[in-house]
């Protein structure tokens, strides 16, 4: 169960995280598109530690005899759907760099048989 | 149908650090296929093959960064479409293919026979065969092909092979980034094209090291055989003609 004292933890552990994806962003070390991932899953504990004992409940309707456990379980879970996301994008970018690499080799060809004549 | 004269063919040459090799794969070409154009892709090799294309004045292409065998090839295809070719064949670089079976591979294709060729050591089973344990997985490869795309062919592996101007479009749109050749047929066949085999002898290879060895060959059976299921689930039944 979400004790009083793991949920001023986690305010404090959650205002944190917040901060360092606000920071993160403003310094345009990390786009807003890519933000909103880490930004949703901090939205999921955020109704976690407002509403404990809707948490502490539900858990126990589904099984899970410490709500903690659950907590756990929420994010691993939220880590599995930032990884996904992350390999769809490195997988979309890799296609990118290598249509790119591809046309800039053809372009580069070209190029130089233009400067032989 | 194309008539034999007429067709525009492109051979295609992947090339990564093949500095012993590539100039004797060129002079076969230009001695035994005069007729046909050809651009060598250079994959960023760490050797001097530049150097020696360079001074050969060959017609090649110069990646600025490493594809892997696929991208390289995909290169080749995509400027195949862009000049508008009507056949292009794939030739590795690395002295193992004989420039004088690209008239074989080519004319099943003006024939209007086939759209995919492949050059196959397995059928005559002439010249370098490879060794016991590589014939088990191309086996294993080929017996797996024919289980999800329903084509029979032998020497899934050979990168020895010709395409016609539909198959150009395709493989430029979209090609498998390593370890392509088995992959592209399924690719190919699903896609409705009639994938034919033709006998050829091939050499082993004269100088530097095959890219498959050791550990990676274990990787290479796993990632060629899942992506062989994977692309035939993807892409569903094969396209009616």
């Amino acid at each position: 169960m979400i004790t009083s004292r793991l949920n001023l933890f986690l305010w404090i552990a959650l205002i944190f995280y917040f901060s360092c994806i606000f920071y993160l962003v403003k310094k345009r070390s990390m786009a807003l598109k890519y933000s909103l991932m880490w930004i949703f899953s901090g939205i999921v504990i955020l109704l976690i530690i407002m509403f404990p004992n809707v948490f502490n409940h539900v858990m126990q309707i589904i099984g899970i005899v410490d709500a903690s456990n659950g907590l756990f379980a929420i994010c691993i879970f939220l880590f599995l759907v930032i990884l996904l996301t992350l390999t769809a994008i490195i997988s979309k970018m890799n296609n990118k760099i290598k249509t790119l690499t591809q046309n800039l080799g053809i372009v580069e060809k070209q190029i130089r048989e233009m400067e032989r004549k | 149908m194309i008539k034999s004269g007429e067709a525009k063919v492109l051979v295609i040459i992947p090339a990564y650090n093949e500095k012993d090799n590539i100039e004797q794969t060129l002079n076969d070409l230009k001695k035994n296929a005069p007729e046909y154009d050809y651009v060598v892709i250079n994959d960023c090799s760490t050797d001097n093959t530049l150097m020696i294309l360079k001074d050969m004045k060959a017609q090649f292409i110069d990646l600025p960064v490493n594809l892997g065998i696929g991208g390289g090839v995909q290169t080749g295809y995509i400027y195949a479409l862009k000049n508008d070719y009507d056949i292009a064949i794939q030739m590795d670089g690395d002295g193992q293919h004989n420039a004088s079976y690209l008239q074989a591979l080519v004319q099943p294709i003006v024939n209007g026979e086939a759209d995919v060729v492949v050059g196959s050591r397995y059928i005559t089973k002439e010249g370098f065969q490879s060794s016991f344990f590589r014939r088990m997985g191309i086996n294993f490869l080929s017996g797996l092909i024919k289980l999800c795309a329903g084509v029979k062919v032998c020497d899934v592996t050979s990168g020895f092979r010709a395409v016609n101007k539909k198959m150009i479009a395709l493989f430029a749109k979209e090609y498998a980034q390593d370890y392509p050749e088995p992959e592209a047929i399924v690719l190919a066949s699903q896609n409705g094209a009639k994938v034919l085999e033709v006998p050829v002898i091939m050499n082993e290879r004269s100088g530097g090291a095959s890219s498959i060895a050791g550990i990676k060959t274990i990787y290479y059976m796993i990632k060629v055989s899942l992506s062989i299921v994977l692309l035939r689930l993807s892409l569903g039944r094969k396209e009616k003609k």
